[in-house]
């Protein structure tokens, strides 16, 4: 079936649009999988398609068959069916497209473009403060690219939707470019993402290629700029005075949005202005309500009115939560050797890292240096070694900032103080929270000897494998995994659950896990994790807690 | 008149509760794939838990209409002049958002509805439904339950074990939890509800410790009122803490349920959860 779409009656523009929906709905997870941007949230695409459905649905229920019937009934459908902000912005562009259609039975290019160019300013103007880089964009750039298109070359409706669609790709490729958070994520936005395949979707209807749709997947586009690294964020949220959330509908003759919009634009936040001369929603966070309603009731009859005191609610929450309160302003620092466990220590949040251990023990100033940098004023080191303790302890004397020390003598005791950490404690429950969880963890640490020697009744030769447990000789043998057996079978395990090995840099992964099989078919109980961490001198570093 | 109070099913209220309160519940959607069910209506938590472990369709989840609380509100609005709803975070899902758009939707334009945005979650936001169902059905009118509400929700704290991130962050909304993520060692979060949004308060390595937690945090409070517990496949860590607290509050309710399918799509199978509402100060 090709079309000879020089121009579009209404059941033809139904079709196409169900035609894009069908389109969308292969597209709508990969669109899911994009979104980041403005509250974090997956459904991007699951709620432009059930808009978009619901758009459809609303459309075949349409009285006739005139283009600016079903337009109508489409962008009825779609506010109905909004769901999200894209689809509600989604919504706003079906609004835009019925109300330029809204005397003509057919549409052609010309028609098209004019559409779409109500649609951008109605989509525009609903947002009180339009973010660009979004779907608003897309809509914009298509707006003008239909627009120019038309008043060159005439008014075939596949012309200026061949435009309009490579205009939206090129839109959305260039999203991250105007929106730093999509940039971060190395994404494109995902409301724009979808808009576009709307339009793919629309033009493949009309050049009758809807045998060839079955087969094909819309693509997500990819980011026009290269993926940049993400930082962590360490800032808290800005406090924002709430006000009052204030909502009214006002009925009238004559209204105009436009003329209110511009009367409560700096009366407060988030404006939201939405209806027609008869009929207006306003949405605004504002610190006087009453002047809102002033003014509501000079322009008709005020209905709806909905006043929330977010300052209340917001006050109430902190206040309560006051006792607990997020302990952001502390850094931790631990001194740790080999990349494996500077890798656990990141991935736990620790602020820095003092590269050092058993047999290179970092001097003070190195210790002083990372305080000093570290962008907190409190600051809780964690040594790991029991030769670290001392040279740490020197710090406090040393520097302006509140130094605060947890005596951790071993690796997985750094680990549990880190563990330990709760956000919402204050400095001097985390230094008790965080002493207190090194009591309930051991600490085996496998190595060579150096020499050899007579001790606690072990007889040992230089090169045998020996263990500690929390830093005392208790055995030794010439097989690593023999003596780590004997050395948890002198401990008590009742309360054991987790075994860590952490195995070091010159144990291969293969080694580490024929000790890790062992254990559970011992005990059967406990539960072991494996994990790489090329400390030196520490053939196997394990915790048990 | 009765003022009829209307949450949504991520307060993850039981059916007794909903029945013996006269609560009215909009359930979200739970879709696999795009299949879409009513969460704890058109799925039962035990199908929508089985499917999420063993299924090979990761669920997603959408809020409900404006339409269907329009719907809600005007066959309400049959027998009430007033309603008042309470939704969960706003920060978590539009279902607020829906919810106050559904106003303008109504048939009916007589009823009074106001809504507010819990900023809480679960049975955070399910003890305060409870609590103010019960005010409405001693009697009090609209304005005094809003008030009575908003007190009753800086008492709600909410608090949760989970197993893994994974599911919140797939799901995008891991909020501040998000330094959480990444961990190369295995770590159980627990995370709390703060000023609306899911917030990291500590880590733990196992579930007995996680509840050790989370039994330490309710042993926090000086004056509970109530205490919630839900979980979805942890059930055996959840009776052990149920019998604990008993013991110990045995004059204080304690409130059983299940995280609810919706919210099961973000916590993952198995994660624990309590809420202390303390009492009136």
């Amino acid at each position: 079936m090709v079309k000879q779409a020089g121009s579009l009656t209404g059941q033809e523009l139904r079709e196409m649009f169900a035609g894009a929906a069908a389109w969308l709905e292969k597209n709508a997870h990969d669109i899911d999988e994009l979104n980041v941007f403005p509250v974090p949230d997956g459904d991007t695409g699951t709620n432009m398609l059930l808009t978009m459905r619901s758009s459809v649905e609303e459309a075949y229920r349409a009285p006739d068959n005139s283009a600016s019937t079903v337009a109508k009934a489409l962008a009825k459908g779609a506010l109905l069916g909004a769901r999200g902000n894209s689809g509600v912005i989604l919504s706003q562009i079906f609004r835009g497209m019925a109300e330029d259609i809204a005397d003509k039975d057919v549409i052609n290019g010309d028609d098209m473009a004019k559409a779409f160019k109500e649609a951008s300013k109605t989509a525009y103007k609903s947002l009180s403060d339009p973010v660009e880089g979004t779907i608003l964009t897309v809509i914009k750039d298509v707006s003008s690219a239909a627009t120019e298109k038309s008043a060159s070359d005439g008014k075939d409706l596949i012309t200026v939707m061949e435009v309009a669609v490579k205009a939206a790709r090129e839109s959305v490729a260039n999203t991250p470019t105007l929106l730093p958070v999509l940039k971060e994520a190395g994404v494109v936005d995902a409301g724009g993402q979808g808009l576009y395949t709307i339009l793919e979707g629309a033009l493949q209807y009309l050049k009758g290629e809807t045998e060839q749709m079955q087969f094909k997947k819309p693509q997500v586009i990819t980011s026009s700029i290269p993926l940049a690294l993400r930082l962590p964020s360490v800032a808290a949220a800005d406090e924002v005075p709430y006000g009052y959330c204030t909502e009214i509908m006002i009925r009238g003759e004559d209204l105009d949005p436009d003329k209110i919009k511009t009367r409560l634009i700096k009366k407060g936040e988030s404006l939201i202005v939405v209806g027609d001369d008869s009929t207006v929603k306003i949405h605004i966070h504002t610190l006087d309500p009453g002047n809102i309603i002033h003014f509501a009731t000079g322009l008709g009859t005020i209905h709806q009115v909905s006043i929330r005191n977010m300052d209340e609610q917001h006050r109430d929450f902190v206040s309560a939560q006051k006792a607990r309160a997020v302990a952001t302003d502390v850094a931790v620092i631990a001194v740790v050797a080999g990349d494996g466990l500077e890798e656990v220590f990141t991935s736990l949040g620790v602020t820095a890292i003092i590269q050092g251990g058993q047999t290179m023990n970092p001097s003070a100033k190195d210790i002083l240096q990372k305080v000093e940098q570290s962008p907190m004023d409190k600051v809780i080191v964690l040594p790991n070694n029991k030769n670290i303790i001392l040279t740490t302890n020197q710090i406090k004397t040393l520097t302006q900032k509140a130094v605060e020390i947890i005596p951790t003598k071993t690796i997985p005791q750094g680990v549990a103080a880190l563990l330990a950490f709760d956000y919402e404690a204050n400095l001097e429950t985390n230094i008790s929270l965080m002493k207190q969880s090194i009591e309930n963890i051991k600490t085996i640490e496998v190595t060579r000897a150096v020499r050899s020697t007579q001790i606690g009744g072990l007889n040992i030769k230089k090169k045998q494998i020996i263990s500690l447990l929390d830093n005392e000789l208790i055995a030794v043998g010439d097989d690593a995994a023999e003596v780590i057996m004997d050395t948890l079978d002198k401990i008590d395990l009742e309360k054991i659950e987790i075994v860590t090995i952490y195995y070091g840099k010159d144990i291969i992964r293969a080694e580490a896990e024929k000790v890790a099989v062992m254990i559970p078919d011992k005990y059967p109980k406990l539960q072991v994790e494996i994990v790489r961490g090329d400390q030196p001198d520490y053939n196997y570093i394990i915790s048990v807690e | 008149m009765t003022v009829k109070i209307v949450t949504d099913s991520l307060s993850d209220l039981t059916s007794d509760l909903i029945g013996e309160l006269d609560i009215t519940v909009v359930p979200l959607t739970v879709l696999f794939g795009h299949k879409k069910y009513l969460d704890r209506v058109t799925i039962s938590t035990d199908e929508f838990y089985h499917r999420l472990i063993y299924g090979d369709i990761w669920p997603a989840s959408t809020r409900p209409s404006p339409e269907d609380f329009a719907n809600t509100y005007d066959k309400l609005a049959e027998s009430a002049d007033e309603i008042l709803v309470i939704t969960l975070s706003s920060l978590l899902t539009g279902t607020y958002q829906s919810a106050m758009k559904g106003k303008n939707y109504m048939k009916v334009q007589k009823c009074r509805v106001e809504v507010i945005d819990s900023q809480t979650v679960a049975m955070g936001l399910g003890l305060v439904v409870i609590a103010v169902a019960k005010e409405a059905q001693k009697g009090a009118g609209l304005d005094k339950l809003i008030a009575f509400t908003q007190e009753a929700l800086a008492r709600s704290h909410f608090i949760s074990y989970f197993d893994t991130l994974k599911y919140l962050a797939r799901g995008g909304r891991i909020g501040n939890a998000q330094g959480l993520l990444g961990s190369v060692l295995s770590i159980k979060p627990i995370l709390a509800i703060k000023a609306g949004e899911m917030s990291p308060v500590t880590r733990v390595r196992s579930l007995a410790t996680g509840v050790t937690y989370l039994h330490n945090f309710i042993k926090g409070f000086k004056d509970i009122e109530s205490i919630g517990i839900e979980t979805n496949m942890s059930l055996e860590k959840a009776n052990e803490l149920a019998k604990l607290l008993s013991n110990e509050y045995p004059k204080i309710p304690i409130v059983r349920s299940t995280i609810s399918p919706v919210l099961g799509v973000y916590s993952g199978p198995d994660a624990l959860a309590v809420t202390v509402l303390e009492k009136k100060r």
